[in-house]
C-alpha cells in the first residue's frame, strides 16, 4: 500500500473516532450539568482538559467564562480548535476524499451527508433547538459510517490502517477522560463534598460503558471499580487494554511480526510491550494512590511514540 | 400532455430531437413519446433528485478562482442527448480514422518526418509548435501506442453535419462526468432508459484497464499500473480517483514515485514497488524537473529517461501536444490522405492560421464575424467572440495577432446545435445549445470509441460556451441501439 494512502487512512480512522468521542463526551456532561450540586467549572473544565484546549481556551476567554453554552460552542464549532467536530469531521472528510479510490461508495456518501449537513444551516439550526437530537446524529453518522466500513470494505490493509488509527484514538481518549475525571472526582472527596455515584456514572456514559459495567460489577459503583474496568475490562471495545491490544492486532496483519524484512518494526515491538504491560496490570494495583493516573500517563505517551515509529516508519515521514 | 408540447427550436439552428416544424425527427419520435410522458412536475422532481444525488455523491471539480479550493457540482440535466444508430456509425467510423492518423503523425514526427519532406504540411509550423518536444526523438513508446484516450470535441451545424471542432490527445477530462450521468439517469428515469434502447457505456472503466495494461513493458498480467494525479486540489481530482476506484488501481501522487536505475518505484508501506504504466493524468511539463522545468517542486526526477529507456509506459505519451495544436488541426484531413490514403470521414471547421499573411489579413478585416483562439489555451480561455465583441477587446485581439501571429488561428462562429433542456427556474423546456466529446480508448491490438461521450450544454439562454468554468452543464447522452 502507498505509503501516503496509508497515512490518510490511518487519520481517517482518527478524525472519525475524535468527532464522535467529542459528541459523546459534550452530551453526557449536558446530562451532569443538569444534576446539580456541581458548579459550571467543575462540570465543563474537564472537557476542556480532555480534548487539551485548556489552555487555548482560557487565554480566549478567561476562567469566568467556563460556562455550558461557550465550551459547547467552542468544542462543536470553533474553527481555531482543532478538534472540535465541525474540524473533526472536515478533517475525516478530506482524508477520505484523499483515499476516495479506496473506500466505498456507501462510505463516501455517509461521510460527505454529514460533512455536507455540518456546513450548512441544518446542523445549527439542530443544535440550536434541539441539542440532544444534534449530538445524537454526529454519534450515530459516525457509528453507521464504522459500521460500513466493516461492512462494505475488503478486509485488507487499507481497513487495517483506518481501524488502527481509530484504535489508537479511542484508547487515547478513554484514557484522557478517565484521566481528567479521576483527578476531578478524587479533589471532590477531599473538599469533603457530597460525592453522588453520578459521578462515575456519566463517566461509564461518556465512554459508552454504562450498561457493560453494570453486567460486570452487578450495580456497585465506586471509583475504583469503574477504573480497574475502563482500564483492564479485556472484552469492552473502549477499555485501554482492549483498544491497544486491537491496535496490535491490526498493526500484526500490515506488518506481520516474523516479516522481519519489512519496516514497520518498531512500532509493532513498542506496541507488542504495551499490550503485555497493560495484561500485567491488575485491579488491586490500580487502587494505589496515584496508580491510575500513573498508567494512563504511560499510555498515552507511548501511543504518541508509536504513533511517533509508524509515521517514520510506515508513512515515510522523516 | 406532453413535456415538449411548448418545445419551439430556434430559427436557423438544428435542433437534435425536433425539425423545424417542432415535429419529433423521425427517427426519435419514440424517444420523445417516452421522455415527454412525464410532466413539469415529474421532471422538477427528478432533476432535483439527480442534482440532490450528485451532491452527495461528491460529484464534484474544484474552482481555480477560489483560492480556496472549493467544489462545485458539475450542473446536470436531466433530459438526455440522443443520437441516432446510424450518425453513431458515422461518428464511430470517422473516430477511429481520425485517431488512427493523428497516431502515425506523431509517429513520423518523433521518427523520420516524412509528412514534413514530403511538404504536405509546413515543417517550421510543426516544429515550431510550443509543444513538440525535440528530445523525444527517436523515442519509440512501449507498446506503440501513443493516443490512449482521445477526446474528440465536436459540434453540429445547422444543415445537421458533424464537424471536429478540435481535438485533446494530452490528457483529455470529463469521461467520469458521463458514466456518473448514467448512473444517475439510471436511478431517476430507469424506465424511459430502457425503452428508449440505449448502448451502455459502463464498460469503459474495463476497457481502459485493459489497454493501459497491454502497453506494459512486462507482461500484463503481472504488471503494475497506477494513475498519475496533481492531488486533490486538482479541478479534475474527483475524476482521477474515480477512474482509479473503477479500474481497481492505485492513485499515487508524484512524490509518492522515485526513480532507482530506469525504472519507477511507488514507496509502500511494504518498501518499494516497481511501476509498469503510470496512466498520468498531470500536464507534461511537471511530470520531470529533470526535463522540463528545474524550478518545479513536483513531478518525478527521472522519469523520462526511465521512459526513454523503455522501462515505463506513460499514457498519453509526452509530446502528444504537436498533434493537437490548433494550428496543425486545419492539416488533419491532409494527414488522413497522407498516411491512410483515403478522404476523411469527419467534416472539420474552416479555420485561418494568423502565421499565413493572406489568412491574417482576412483575420484582421473580420475580427468581428469571428472566433479567434490562442493555439495553446483550453477551457474557453484566450478567446475572442468576435459577433459578441467589443470594439476594445477587438483592438486588443488586434494587438496579440501582430504581435504573435502563430498564437492565433480564427474560424467563422458555427451555429451549434440545440437539444430540449430543462429549465430549473422556468420550470419549462427550451433550446440550448451543446457539443460532444466522445472518448477513444486505443490499446496495442486497436482502438474503441465509447458509445456516445461527453454532451456539454450551454445552459444560459443564447450562450455558446459550454465550459463548465462558464456557465456550461453536461447530459447524458445516448446512443441508440441498431435495429436488429
Amino acid at each position: 500500500m502507498i505509503s501516503r494512502v496509508a497515512d490518510y487512512c490511518f487519520w481517517f480512522g482518527r478524525y472519525l473516532e475524535r468527532a464522535e468521542s467529542t459528541a459523546r463526551v459534550l452530551t453526557v456532561t449536558r446530562a451532569l450539568a443538569l444534576d446539580g450540586n456541581l458548579t459550571p467549572e467543575q462540570c465543563w473544565l474537564p472537557v476542556l482538559i480532555t480534548s487539551g484546549n485548556e489552555p487555548v481556551y482560557l487565554e480566549k476567554y478567561g476562567k469566568e467564562a467556563v460556562e455550558d453554552e461557550r465550551v459547547q460552542e467552542f468544542s462543536t464549532w470553533e474553527e481555531t480548535n482543532l478538534s472540535s467536530i465541525r474540524r473533526s469531521i472536515a478533517g475525516a472528510r478530506e482524508n477520505a476524499r484523499s483515499i476516495r479510490e479506496l473506500i466505498s461508495l456507501e462510505v463516501w456518501v455517509n461521510i460527505n451527508e454529514l460533512h455536507n449537513w455540518m456546513r450548512h444551516s441544518g446542523a445549527r439550526t439542530e443544535y440550536n433547538h434541539h441539542r440532544y437530537d444534534f449530538y445524537r446524529r454526529v454519534r450515530e453518522s459516525i457509528q453507521l459510517i464504522l459500521g460500513l466500513l466493516r461492512g462494505t470494505m475488503l478486509h485488507d490493509t487499507p481497513l487495517d490502517f483506518i481501524w488502527f488509527g481509530l484504535l489508537l484514538e479511542r484508547s487515547n481518549q478513554t484514557a484522557r477522560i478517565l484521566d481528567v475525571q479521576h483527578h476531578m472526582t478524587n479533589m471532590l472527596v477531599s473538599t469533603h463534598q457530597v460525592l453522588d455515584t453520578s459521578l462515575w456514572l456519566s463517566l461509564l456514559r461518556a465512554c459508552s460503558g454504562f450498561e457493560p459495567f453494570m453486567k460486570r460489577s452487578r450495580g456497585r459503583v465506586s471509583g475504583d471499580a469503574v477504573a480497574a474496568f475502563l482500564i483492564l475490562e479485556p472484552h469492552f471495545p473502549r477499555s485501554v487494554t482492549y483498544c491497544v491490544h486491537s491496535a496490535l492486532d491490526s498493526l500484526s496483519k500490515i506488518r506481520p511480526p516474523a516479516a522481519h524484512e519489512l519496516p514497520g518494526g518498531r512500532a509493532l515491538e513498542r506496541l507488542h510491550v504495551l499490550d503485555s504491560w497493560l495484561k500485567a496490570q491488575t485491579p488491586q494495583g490500580l487502587a494505589a494512590p496515584g496508580a491510575v493516573h500513573e498508567v494512563l500517563t504511560h499510555v498515552v505517551d507511548e501511543t504518541q511514540q508509536i504513533c511517533g515509529d509508524v509515521a517514520q516508519e510506515l508513512f515515510g515521514y522523516s | 400532455v406532453s413535456l415538449f408540447q411548448q418545445y419551439r427550436p430556434l430559427r436557423d439552428t438544428y435542433d437534435e430531437l425536433f425539425t423545424g416544424e417542432a415535429r419529433p425527427r423521425p427517427e426519435f419520435e419514440h424517444t420523445v413519446e417516452v421522455l415527454g410522458a412525464s410532466t413539469s412536475a415529474e421532471c422538477a422532481f427528478n432533476q432535483g433528485l439527480a442534482e440532490k444525488a450528485l451532491f452527495n455523491q461528491g460529484v464534484t471539480f474544484s474552482v481555480y478562482s477560489d483560492n480556496r479550493g472549493s467544489e462545485k457540482i458539475f450542473p446536470y440535466c436531466v433530459l438526455p442527448r440522443v443520437i441516432s444508430a446510424k450518425d453513431w456509425d458515422h461518428l464511430d467510423r470517422g473516430l477511429h480514422q481520425r485517431v488512427r492518423a493523428l497516431g502515425m503523425f506523431l509517429d513520423d514526427i518523433y521518427g523520420d518526418q516524412r509528412i514534413l519532406k514530403e511538404k504536405r504540411i509546413p515543417a517550421d509550423l510543426v516544429l515550431g509548435a510550443k509543444n513538440y518536444l525535440p528530445l523525444l526523438n527517436g523515442v519509440k513508446p512501449p507498446g506503440g501506442v501513443r493516443i490512449h484516450v482521445a477526446g474528440i470535441d465536436l459540434i453540429r451545424d445547422p444543415q445537421g453535419t458533424f464537424r471536429v471542432l478540435e481535438d485533446n490527445l494530452r490528457t483529455p477530462s470529463g469521461v467520469s462526468y458521463v458514466l456518473e450521468n448514467r448512473l444517475i439517469t439510471k436511478r431517476v428515469l430507469p424506465r424511459v432508459l430502457d425503452r428508449a434502447r440505449v448502448q451502455p457505456i459502463d464498460h469503459y472503466p474495463t476497457r481502459l484497464a485493459e489497454a493501459l495494461a497491454s502497453v506494459s513493458p512486462a507482461d500484463p498480467a503481472s504488471s503494475s499500473v497506477v494513475v498519475l494525479t496533481p492531488g486533490s486540489y486538482n479541478s479534475a481530482y474527483f475524476e482521477h480517483s474515480y477512474l482509479a476506484r473503477q479500474m481497481g488501481i492505485e492513485l499515487v501522487e508524484a512524490p509518492d514515485l522515485f526513480v532507482d536505475g530506469d525504472e519507477v518505484f511507488v514507496r509502500t508501506t511494504r518498501g518499494p514497488r516497481r511501476v509498469h504504466v503510470i496512466y498520468r493524468r498531470t500536464d507534461e511539463t511537471f511530470l520531470d524537473p529533470e526535463v522540463f522545468r528545474p524550478d518545479s517542486l513536483l513531478g518525478v526526477r527521472g522519469i523520462m529517461k526511465s521512459y526513454a529507456a523503455g522501462k515505463v509506459a506513460l499514457c498519453n505519451a509526452p509530446g502528444n501536444g504537436v498533434a493537437d495544436d490548433k494550428a496543425i488541426y486545419p492539416f488533419v484531413p491532409e494527414m488522413i490522405r497522407f498516411y491512410l490514403s483515403s478522404e476523411p470521414i469527419l467534416e472539420q471547421v474552416e479555420t485561418f492560421l494568423c502565421m499565413r499573411d493572406d489568412h491574417r489579413r482576412y483575420v484582421l478585416e473580420h475580427l468581428g464575424d469571428l472566433v479567434v483562439k490562442a493555439v495553446d489555451e483550453a477551457g474557453g480561455y484566450g478567446m475572442l467572440m468576435g459577433p459578441q465583441s467589443t470594439a476594445a477587446e477587438r483592438d486588443d485581439f488586434k494587438k496579440k495577432i501582430l504581435a504573435e501571429p502563430r498564437r492565433y488561428i480564427a474560424q467563422g462562429r458555427v451555429e451549434l446545435s440545440t437539444t430540449p433542456t430543462w429549465i430549473g427556474d422556468k420550470e419549462v423546456v427550451e433550446p440550448r445549445r451543446i457539443d460532444l466529446r466522445p472518448y477513444i480508448v486505443t490499446s496495442r491490438q486497436g482502438s474503441w470509441v465509447m458509445p456516445g461521450g461527453l454532451t456539454r450544454v450551454a445552459l444560459v439562454e443564447g450562450s455558446y460556451v459550454v465550459n463548465s468554468s462558464q456557465g456550461g452543464g453536461s447530459k447524458d447522452t445516448w446512443v441508440q441501439k441498431a435495429r436488429s
